[in-house]
């Protein structure tokens, strides 16, 4: 089977300028089955990304825009009373889609920060005592302002943790902002754009992505780091186990991306700034810059 | 609960518990042996069929048996016997009851005690080479215990390296550790074991038992010149009283000093490496002039030392084969001249005719010998039974006999004839060894003379034994013994058996002065010794020392401290020993990898910077992550990463 990961690849940075290494880990996030948050001022391209990534997967997709408002049954949905059945009858929200997008997810209360992620977690809603079941692949990329802007509940600790990565678009470069001025509209591009990864080939690839190789070697380094983080003292509290795995997971998929079968310290390294920032500095914005201890001090072999 | 413990460990540990106890054969009455003999093997089968293994209660009674079997034998628990076997017993009951980890454990140190006890009886330099083996054997059963993936050969590897290392640590303790002398009620028992030796009495033919026995008396060690053979008398335990039959010392005047004879040149100075004994007798080449101040020397010459007889020692002394005493006083006259009852009418005229009566003392001396010679005298070491009457029937009737024969008939003469004389016995002779340049004198050596006293003279040495049998005296050949042993050749001297033999000879000499040098200076080392060789190192007190133990253990501390430290972190795993190699052969060219590098990425850096390398680089990274974190590799992988890392050529920037 051709790698389809090069031209989807290839497509996305079509859209989104500049943003290769960004784009890639979005990809490799959704490839282990995780969910994506991109932190970042309005205007970056957040939603652009999300929405190109939906086109090129071929999945349904839904915007949730989260305001101070918002309700849990906005976005699960609710029973309404039918009259001509006389009945309660369950109309899904927008959360049954396969792809969705949470804008601004900590501009909501906690209440229904805490609906999403619940069913995000669970990959199911329960509602009056029926539970339903959410589509498969389902993919949740929520965006979010810096804790430093007004109006704001940001999300905690516990609940970051439910997030595979986390992810900072920043400021296009000179060269890739000319071209974006001067291109067409992203919007037009996106309409444009064909599916080039369905969603069953895709089920295929996170299956393969969970045989990739794992040796005894890269799990001994993978220890290192978990216990690294959790001895370090400028970290309040290390990496949970379930941080572990996804970490983890998140390096297999990115050797597979680069078409190898078996995981390597550079992979995890690769991942590292985006699966551990926030678990381990929820504040910081820079991930690399909290990661950096790790990656210089513990030893690879 | 018991836990399921790996058949191969067991086996090992059983094995290395029957080796260590077989030496304690020759110490353990053969009940208390079987008794562990028999629960190793119990448990042997107990390996393969768990079932036979004996229940609570079995084992409740079998350990009463043993300590019945232990108190039947000693009616306690104290000395060196006793103790050693309610080890063996111990162990042996131990070895019934391993139900975890820990009880083989407990198995491994009882039996490091076992082992250690073996040196109470013997510490010969073969013995401790195996005790060394069987406590590597033990060494390698606890590595085996905890390393259960490691299979035997490597165990003992391991034990071995450890025991190496371990064995300059052991050096250092043994030279500098305070020596501490063995209580004296540890070796109680030891009496209870007859040593051959000399006896404090003389029976004609009583020697004969020691004619056989090769084992080892004293060592001597002359500094410059070995006398000849004729020499050679080592005295011992002097004769003087005797009832027709035996013969024994004249105990009321033993212990009396001794008036110093006069002595005259040549002077042979020695060392004398005293093998445990059962008298405090030192056999001490006639006449000895100067000796260390720890021994005496009694009237009749003979050196004593006091303490214990059953420790090796070691004695510097001078001697003087010429030499002249004094005069005899009245009652050693007495003494010397004493006979048991009326003489009878045979010897009598015997003496007679001989000149005892009328001639000078010296001509009566020579005229017997020369009876003795020509007349139909033999030697011979299975002389026939002379019950009665001893004297008598081998002057008239028997004629054969050896050493302690003539010795004691020619004394019985000199003393009708009213000459003082007594029998001395001894040593004669002894072997030289090439390799160490030492004499060794055995057992066989064992040997009996008289001295007659003369006049102007005082005491002289008379052999009786070289009138009959001179080869015995001049050459120190034992024919009858030589053949009794199979040690006299009946071939030609160039025959290819007689080389062989050679040989084998050479061998046993350079044995033996191996085994010397083992005695003089591992096993003779006491505190005394150890004083005067700290002495000589500059070391005159206890205090001092324990400085130089401190200051030795902690140069030793922080140079291997230093060692360790200063070594790159050492790994079992061959893939990453190579892959630093590889690093390291950059690393001197001034390309350090960083802790937390990747191999790819190291490998994009080295090649920016060795661009002519980068085929070689990119080879041994992909066979490092080939066979580090892939599925699936291969030992020609492995080798094929070795070699190319050692062809790697990279010149310094």
């Amino acid at each position: 089977m051709q790698n389809p990961i090069a031209p989807l690849l290839d497509s996305a940075n079509r859209i989104i300028l500049g943003k290769q290494h960004q784009i890639r880990l979005a990809l490799c996030c959704l490839l282990a089955r995780g969910h994506l948050l991109i932190e970042d001022i309005p205007g970056v391209g957040k939603t652009t990304l999300a929405h190109t990534l939906a086109k090129l997967l071929g999945l349904n997709y839904q915007r949730i825009q989260f305001t101070s408002d918002i309700l849990p049954s906005d976005i699960i949905g609710a029973s309404i009373f039918d009259p001509e059945d006389r009945s309660f009858k369950f109309h899904p929200g927008p959360i049954f889609n396969q792809m969705i997008l949470a804008d601004e997810i900590n501009r909501s209360t906690p209440k229904a920060q805490s609906a999403l992620l619940e069913a995000m977690e669970e990959q199911q809603v329960t509602v009056e005592g029926k539970t339903y079941r959410l589509p498969s692949p389902f993919f949740v990329i929520a965006t979010q302002n810096p804790a430093h802007q007004i109006g704001t509940f940001p999300l905690p600790e516990s609940q970051l943790d439910r997030f595979l990565m986390r992810i900072e678009l920043g400021y296009p470069d000179r060269n890739a902002e000319r071209e974006l001025l001067s291109g067409q509209s992203r919007y037009h591009l996106i309409e444009n754009l064909k599916t080039e990864l369905p969603p069953e080939p895709l089920k295929n690839i996170q299956q393969q992505v969970n045989t990739v190789h794992v040796s005894s070697a890269l799990l001994d380094y993978m220890q290192n780091i978990i216990t690294f983080t959790r001895e370090f003292p400028d970290y309040p509290c290390g990496l949970s186990p379930r941080a572990g795995l996804s970490l983890l997971n998140a390096a297999k998929a990115w050797a597979f991306m680069d078409s190898r079968d078996a995981v390597l310290p550079e992979d995890v390294q690769a991942v590292l700034p985006a699966v551990a920032g926030h678990r381990l500095r929820s504040a910081s914005q820079d991930s690399a810059a909290v990661v950096a201890p790790i990656l210089e001090r513990v030893n690879v072999l | 609960m018991p836990v399921d413990i790996e058949k191969n460990i067991l086996l090992f540990l059983l094995i290395s518990v029957g080796l260590i106890a077989l030496p304690h054969i020759y110490h353990i009455p053969a009940s208390t042996f079987g008794f562990f003999a028999l629960l190793l093997a119990w448990r042997f089968i107990g390996i393969w069929k768990p079932s036979c293994l004996p229940g609570k209660f079995l084992l409740f009674l079998l350990t009463v048996g043993g300590l019945v079997l232990l108190y039947s034998q000693h009616q306690g628990l104290f000395g060196r016997d006793a103790g050693t076997r309610l080890f063996m017993t111990a162990l042996a009951l131990k070895l019934l009851e391993i139900k975890q980890e820990r009880d083989l454990y407990l198995i491994v140190f009882l039996a490091f005690i076992v082992a250690a006890s073996q040196f109470l009886y013997e510490q010969s330099i073969a013995m401790a080479g195996y005790i060394l083996f069987v406590c590597c054997v033990l060494l390698g059963t606890l590595v085996a215990i905890n390393s259960r993936r490691q299979n035997t050969l490597n165990a003992l590897k391991t034990a071995a390296v450890i025991l190496a290392q371990a064995l300059p640590l052991a050096i250092v303790l043994f030279v500098f550790f305070p020596r501490v002398e063995a209580p004296r009620w540890m070796l109680f028992e030891d009496k209870s074991r007859a040593k051959t030796g000399l006896s404090d009495s003389m029976e004609p033919g009583s020697i004969s038992d020691l004619s056989f026995s090769d084992e080892l008396v004293f060592r001597v060690r002359f500094q410059g010149q070995i006398p000849p053979n004729r020499l050679r008398y080592w005295r011992g335990p002097v004769f003087s009283v005797t009832d027709g039959k035996r013969w024994t010392a004249a105990k009321h005047y033993t212990y009396t000093a001794a008036a110093e004879p006069d002595f005259s040149e040549p002077a042979y100075r020695y060392t004398l490496l005293l093998e445990p004994q059962n008298n405090n007798w030192v056999f001490a080449l006639e006449m000895a002039g100067d000796y260390p101040p720890q021994l005496r020397m009694n009237s009749e010459y003979l050196l004593t030392r006091s303490g214990n007889p059953d420790k090796r020692a070691e004695y510097p002394i001078t001697s003087y084969p010429s030499y002249r005493t004094g005069t005899l006083e009245a009652h050693k006259l007495r003494t010397n001249t004493q006979l048991p009852g009326p003489t009878s009418q045979k010897i009598t005229s015997l003496v007679k005719r001989l000149g005892g009566f009328d001639k000078r003392p010296e001509q009566f001396v020579d005229r017997v010998l020369q009876h003795f010679n020509q007349e139909n005298f033999s030697y011979t070491l299975t002389p026939p039974l002379m019950e009665n009457n001893p004297i008598e029937t081998f002057l008239f009737e028997t004629r054969s006999g050896f050493c302690s024969h003539y010795a004691a008939a020619f004394t019985y003469l000199m003393r009708v004839a009213n000459i003082p004389a007594r029998v001395v016995t001894g040593y004669h002779g002894g072997v030289l060894n090439p390799v160490g340049n030492f004499l060794e004198i055995r057992q066989a050596d064992a040997h009996a003379w008289t001295e007659v006293w003369l006049k102007n003279r005082g005491w002289v040495r008379v052999d009786p034994t070289a009138a009959v049998a001179p080869e015995r005296i001049e050459q120190n050949v034992n024919i009858e013994q030589q053949i009794a042993s199979r040690n006299i050749s009946f071939f030609s001297a160039d025959s290819d058996l007689a080389r062989q033999l050679d040989w084998l000879k050479q061998a046993r000499q350079l044995w033996s002065s191996v085994d010397y040098n083992w005695q003089r200076w591992v096993i003779n080392y006491h505190s005394a010794n150890q004083t005067q060789f700290l002495a000589s190192l500059g070391i005159e007190s206890l205090k001092q020392m324990l400085f130089w133990l401190i200051g030795l253990g902690a140069l030793f501390t922080a140079i291997l401290s230093w060692l360790l430290l200063s070594r790159k972190e050492k790994t079992a795993d061959k893939v990453l020993r190579c892959y630093r190699r590889f690093c390291a052969r950059l690393g001197k060219a001034g390309l350090k990898r960083k802790a937390g590098e990747g191999p790819i990425d190291f490998a994009k850096r080295s090649k920016e910077a060795y661009p002519d390398q980068a085929a070689a680089i990119d080879e041994i990274t992909g066979l490092f992550i080939k066979l580090r974190y892939q599925k699936e590799s291969s030992q020609a992988d492995l080798n094929r990463l070795s070699e190319r890392v050692d062809r790697l050529k990279i010149r310094r920037r």
